[in-house]
């Protein structure tokens, strides 16, 4: 063996083993010192918000957003209201990757050192997989996923959803439609994974119900780029409105230029992964029009007098924060509602204890977030507001009020 | 310091343990696998666990690339095949954990020869190609037929019971995913004391000479593929019971590219190299996670900042290995013992 290859080699093996061994040795020192927020890990007291945040890989988007929404609001919770019953707060979340088994292992990671008891996950199959975990464990969760499959508190007692399910979204969309106009022919474009398959068929039925007619129904692959077959089809059905689901940006911006190119005149809508206002500045000059739902008050919106936590997020904040982190303050919100109700009844903060509480819970406040008072219904709040993209204002406004589904 | 192990017996110079302190190593493995549970708590156990699939997994790939050399990105695809056949007879049959695993292997098998027929035209990147298709076939169906897969939403399992007992969580799944990881191990390494295994390895080395040799090609290349396949199968039942949900986005492309990545860092044509690798792969990013911990102190929100950074030194340990390791982390294992064989007399 050559001089030169040995040295390299040796090298190699004294770098990588310094900066496995190294990370390594330093677990010990690292312990106690979790990637957190909030009140310390030496404080028994503090109620602790364990997190699956995808920092990294196609979610992470959001995930980052999350991340900065959590951290902020345990700052905010902590700092202003002292936590709750003089309770600290204290956040710990790890990136995922937003891969299950990464997802699973920070859960594991995270319970086995921390007393966790409340967890915010990352996407439908982690709260698929966990919801094991969760029953035997006790620990209450939300996260990023609207699944409908997840509105079922039978089959997921200790999750809710931070707004109205997938099918919910798309039934607010609709409710908006028959409204505006009756009769109107509506199609549906989704993806073909399980996020875009997920409200489809119920929707249809929804459709019929109101006296919508459904005029087409295309499937395309997340971000597909070739859409000039589906675009097609979708003229000779003539909707009057078009119903994106189960995509984020692509291939929605295509969609519409091609759609105007031919002369179409269909209303564009979207579900709440693809209304935030970074992804409709992404869109350019297609997004003009593009309307759909959003359960949430955006960065900017502060007309109403009643908007508490917005104005926190504005003191904290100059330039415009997504809808996925004013997400996790509406998690917080909620959490600090359910926390202080369950420890004002005497009870101590378990997952089933909580979800009693949320159950018993009407008219919440979540600090201007939601415009109008919140009661949970199932697992979900089935409530939203149509917003329109307006490209001379530059953002989204409001072109219903809030909708709430019967 | 042991001076030589002269063999009497063709059997002794087959063995796979050829001598006493090899045995002792083995049983000293054996003892720490048993004591690792009441020694370690969920997060660990669950990595173990995890690791475990994976080894499964990444030995089946191996002996069907790494010894027979045909190169494969089906292995997550058959995994799912897998899956679902456990997922299915968990739904429908009640059948035990035992019998859907087997099942699980079994129908596997059939489907991965069936996916292996290129082999006997092509091989190389050509082979590579036509088990991709393969890969989005299969997840077409998975996708697709939705009676018997659930379709997009994919399918609940129940986890496995034994003696009464529900193996639920990583602490009871490791009594049943160890053991069989030990066994499926030994088992490929034996392989390779038989005709078939040595078959393989002829195929590898020169496809030609093995058939002037008398191997017939198909045969021996569809077994191959039906052994790889097997472990797959295991694998994605295991996978399927240890998670409990599973969907078509379960078993990715990426997921293939995962596996192969295992066997090239740990060694092609190793068994050693398939348990380093797919220990190397699926704990790496993990320790990488400690390097942020560590960073938390002097870095606000070291979370967010650190995690993309975390990744690339994984990618760039990845590339290292290839370049100054190409025969693995086995290679660097066998270095570290023909150092201690004479050691301290010869350093």
């Amino acid at each position: 063996m050559s001089m030169k290859i040995r040295t390299s080699r040796l090298l190699f093996g004294v770098a990588s083993g310094l900066a496995l061994g190294g990370l390594v040795s330093g677990t010990a020192l690292a312990q106690d010192q979790e990637t957190t927020v909030g009140a310390g890990a030496g404080e028994e007291d503090a109620i602790v918000i364990g997190g699956s945040i995808p920092m990294t890989g196609v979610f992470a988007f959001a995930g980052l957003a999350f991340n900065e929404g959590m951290r902020d609001f345990v700052s905010w919770v902590n700092e202003e209201h002292g936590g709750v019953n003089g309770r600290k707060f204290r956040y710990v979340g790890q990136d995922t990757g937003y891969d299950v088994d990464e997802s699973v292992g920070v859960f594991q990671r995270i319970t086995s050192r921390e007393d966790v008891d409340f967890y915010f996950g990352d996407s439908t199959a982690f709260s698929q997989t966990i919801n094991s975990e969760l029953n035997r464990r006790d620990i209450l969760m939300t996260g990023a996923s609207f699944a409908s499959e997840l509105n079922n508190p039978e089959e997921y007692p200790l999750q809710f959803l931070l707004g109205p399910d997938y099918t919910e979204q798309v039934g607010i969309l609709l409710d908006y439609i028959a409204d505006e106009q009756p009769g109107a022919r509506v199609a549906f474009v989704h993806s073909d994974t399980e996020f875009g398959r997920d409200p489809i068929a119920a929707s249809q039925e929804r459709a019929e119900e109101l006296g919508l007619e459904v005029v087409e129904t295309l499937v395309t692959p997340p971000g597909a780029s070739d859409i000039s077959g589906a675009t097609l089809s979708l003229r000779r059905a003539r909707p009057d409105y078009t119903i994106f689901h189960g995509y984020v940006l692509a291939p929605i911006p295509d969609f519409i230029e091609r759609s105007r190119q031919m002369g179409m005149e269909t209303k564009f809508m979207g579900t709440y992964y693809s209304m935030d206002q970074t992804i409709i500045d992404e869109m350019g000059e297609a997004a003009d029009g593009f309307m759909g739902v959003m359960p949430y008050r955006y960065y900017y919106d502060q007309e109403a007098p009643d908007t508490e936590i917005l104005g926190a997020i504005h003191d904290m904040h100059d330039e415009y924060k997504p809808t996925m982190y004013i997400q996790a303050w509406l998690a917080g919100v909620l959490l600090r509602e359910i926390a202080q109700e369950t420890l004002d009844a005497g009870k101590e903060l378990t997952g089933s204890n909580m979800r009693e509480t949320l159950d018993s819970m009407e008219n919440i406040d979540t600090g201007g977030i939601i415009g109008v008072p919140v009661t949970y219904r199932g697992s979900s709040i089935p409530v939203g507001r149509i917003y329109r993209a307006d490209m001379d204002e530059g953002r989204m406004v409001p072109v219903s009020d809030w909708i709430e589904l019967e | 310091m042991r001076i030589g192990s002269p063999k009497e017996t063709y059997a002794a110079d087959e063995g796979l343990f050829r001598t006493r302190t090899q045995w002792a190593w083995f049983g000293i493995l054996l003892l720490s696998l048993v004591l690792f549970p009441f020694l370690s708590n969920l997060y660990w156990l669950y990595l173990v666990c995890l690791i475990s699939i994976h080894v499964i997994s990444a030995t089946g790939l191996n002996i069907l690339t790494g010894y027979t050399g045909q190169v494969s990105l089906g292995q997550a695809a058959f995994m799912g095949v897998g899956a679902y056949t456990v997922a299915w007879l968990d739904n429908h049959a009640a059948t035990p954990f035992v019998l859907n695993l087997l099942a699980a292997g079994g129908v596997t098998t059939v489907v991965g020869m069936v996916a292996g027929l290129p082999s006997l035209r092509v091989k190389g990147l050509y082979l590579a190609i036509a088990t991709i298709a393969a890969s989005f076939i299969l997840h077409f169906v998975f996708l697709n037929w939705e009676s018997v897969t659930g379709g997009a939403r994919g399918m609940n399992i129940a986890p496995p019971q034994a003696f009464g007992h529900e193996l639920a969580n990583a602490d009871t799944f490791y009594w049943l995913v160890m053991p069989v990881t030990v066994v499926m191990v030994l088992l490929a390494a034996n392989l390779f004391r038989t005709r078939v295994g040595r078959a393989f390895i002829a195929i590898r080395d020169r496809d030609i000479s093995a058939s002037v040799l008398g191997i017939s090609l198909p045969v021996y290349k569809l077994m191959s593929f039906a052994i790889a396949s097997f472990y797959a199968g295991i694998a994605g039942g295991f996978y399927a019971y240890f998670f409990g949900a599973i969907n078509p986005e379960s078993f990715p492309l990426l997921m293939s590219i995962f596996y192969l990545a295992a066997v090239i860092v740990g060694g092609l044509g190793t068994i050693l190299g398939s348990i380093l690798g797919a220990v190397f792969m699926t704990l790496t990013p993990e320790l990488l996670r400690y390097g942020v911990d560590v960073m938390e102190p002097f870095v606000d929100d070291a979370s967010a900042l650190l995690s993309p950074v975390r990744t690339m030194v994984f990618g760039l340990l990845i590339v290292g290995f290839l370049l100054f390791e190409p025969h693995g982390l086995a290679e660097i294992w066998r270095r570290v013992r023909r150092f201690f064989h004479l050691w301290p007399f010869r350093n």
